[in-house]
């Protein structure tokens, strides 16, 4: 369970994010959606301790971790797919996998990865730099999840996915939440991610303009005027 | 013809050694993020406790190794005192400071051995001759021991857990910190690392030639010339880089005599920060 409280906080003097309040439960997923520099990515930062300056309190199965630095953080359970520069680039596939710290039986691990992302098990020798813009977003969700995370923080899976890879990376994240991980996945392509979320938070300027059911926000006019696109609302 | 080939042998030795220095220069660029400039002088260092270690114990290979654990320590305490401190600032920072450890530790081995040259006790041994070149037997030791250092290092990094974290670190130290690495054994093994490679080129160019406390800051120009021409963070491509740029050395000297052969390192640098300034291995950086 990820408890964030009132996390004000930002990189220089300005605050990006200006009183944050989300819960996401253990298998449940929460969308955070909202228009560019609303300060999602940031909030992503925050919770996996990336961001340099923050008050407020982020809490881990109820353990606060706001001053527990990042590879701590990572050893105690959050995983994180950063939107760019997701995987090393100079290791190969495997050792994209192995470099994890904190892994109970690494090789069984990447075993297991290997049989949940097949294109990437193919490549196994070869190197991060050499796989295409889908191969490469399954490399960084199996890095993220060699340490079985409860949670797991997407930071736009799919920016620089085609739809069809788009649509096959949602499933995944759906199928992620269905063995017990609180997904926080961050996400422009706002109405897909809402249609296999529980639950929605819009941000707008550094806060939380809108939250609630996925399906209440889909079906919220002033949500979809806003911030979901009015082209495709329903 | 001959003298060519021996030119040319002599200069892979030499430049083993300044690719060995290059490696340093580029493992602490690729990890650390700036170019340490007093990697010339911790090869001094390393070459005076060789010298000290030699004469306290009789054995060349003890010294050799003494003075290579002088390097090392001498690079791990600048982190601590110096660069770890700085580690926050910018990249100018650590490298002003560089500049600052290398005085200083030249200055310490000035006050302490003096501004005389010293030369490693070692046997005389007579060239012999393969189809007409005269080979030197201790420039293949010398080589040798560059060549097995070398692989050592790269053992290390490719084969290791901690050289794959410090390849990871290298590559992307954020994703590298998501990743559960803690950057300090990584940073203590880099400046460990570092420091022993510089110090055992230190020690070959002391055994080649003589030791002074000036020998080592002036190999920083061809090692950082290295650096750059390998790649500017690419371990092999420093080591290849001095090859290149010692055997041009060597090379040039019937023609600029051996006092300016150094600034052939100074021209390749330059060309290669005009023409090509990722280096012949580097990547061309993504910008956002």
């Amino acid at each position: 369970m990820l408890v964030i409280e009132n996390l004000v906080g930002g990189y220089g003097e300005t605050d990006i994010l200006t009183g944050i309040d989300l819960t996401v439960a253990p298998g449940e997923i929460l969308t955070v959606a909202g228009t560019n520099g609303a300060g999602k990515s940031t909030l992503a930062k925050a919770v996996v301790g990336l961001l340099p300056r923050m008050s407020g309190r982020i809490l881990l199965n109820e353990q606060d971790i706001t001053r527990v630095p990042v590879e701590q953080r990572a050893l105690s359970g959050i995983g994180y797919v950063p939107q760019v520069a997701n995987v090393f680039g100079s290791l190969t596939i495997t050792e994209n996998l192995e470099v994890v710290e904190g892994v109970k039986n690494p090789r069984q691990r990447i075993a297991e990865l290997f049989e949940l992302f097949p294109a990437i098990a193919e490549r196994r020798r070869g190197r991060a730099s050499s796989l295409s813009g889908g191969e490469r977003q399954q490399l960084a969700f199996a890095r993220a999840l060699m340490t079985r995370p409860g949670v797991i923080v997407l930071d736009e899976p799919t920016a620089a996915l085609s739809p069809i890879m788009a649509d096959e990376s949602f499933r995944r994240i759906g199928e992620l939440a269905r063995t017990g991980t609180a997904v926080l996945l961050i996400e422009q392509r706002a109405r897909q991610a809402l249609a296999i979320s529980h639950r929605g938070a819009i941000m707008d300027a550094g806060k939380v303009a809108l939250s609630g059911p996925a399906q209440s926000l889909l079906a919220d006019e002033r949500a979809a005027q806003l911030y979901l696109g009015v082209a495709h609302a329903g | 013809m001959t003298s060519f080939v021996e030119l040319l042998l002599s200069g892979i030795t030499s430049g083993l050694i300044i690719g060995l220095a290059g490696l340093s220069v580029t493992l602490v660029f690729g990890i650390a993020r700036f170019s340490n400039a007093a990697t010339g002088d911790t090869m001094t260092l390393g070459a005076y406790g060789a010298l000290m270690g030699t004469s306290l114990t009789g054995s060349l290979l003890a010294g050799g190794l003494i003075g290579l654990a002088a390097g090392a320590l001498s690079a791990i305490l600048a982190y601590v005192l110096v660069f770890r401190p700085l580690q926050n600032r910018s990249p100018i920072s650590s490298l002003l400071a560089s500049i600052g450890v290398a005085f200083f530790i030249r200055a310490v081995l000035g006050v302490v051995f003096g501004h005389d040259q010293m030369v490693f006790q070692m046997d005389l041994v007579r060239p012999f001759r393969l189809h007409g070149v005269r080979i030197q037997p201790n420039d293949l030791k010398f080589a040798g021991v560059a060549i097995l250092t070398l692989a050592l290092v790269f053992v290390v990094l490719h084969l290791t857990p901690i050289g794959r974290r410090m390849r990871a670190v290298a590559d992307n130290p954020l994703l590298a910190r998501v990743s559960g690495i803690a950057p300090r054994p990584v940073m203590f093994t880099l400046w460990a690392i570092a420091g022993a490679v510089a110090a055992v080129a230190g020690i070959l160019l002391g055994m080649k030639t003589v030791v002074s406390p000036e020998s080592g800051w002036d190999m920083l120009l061809p090692a950082f010339a290295a650096a750059v021409l390998g790649g500017i963070g690419h371990p092999v491509g420093a080591v290849l880089a001095g090859v290149i740029i010692g055997v041009a050395q060597e090379l040039a000297t019937p023609f600029v005599g051996f006092t300016y052969k150094i600034a052939i390192s100074f021209l390749v640098l330059l060309l290669v920060l005009l023409v090509r300034p990722r280096g012949l291995f580097g990547k061309i950086e993504g910008v956002r």
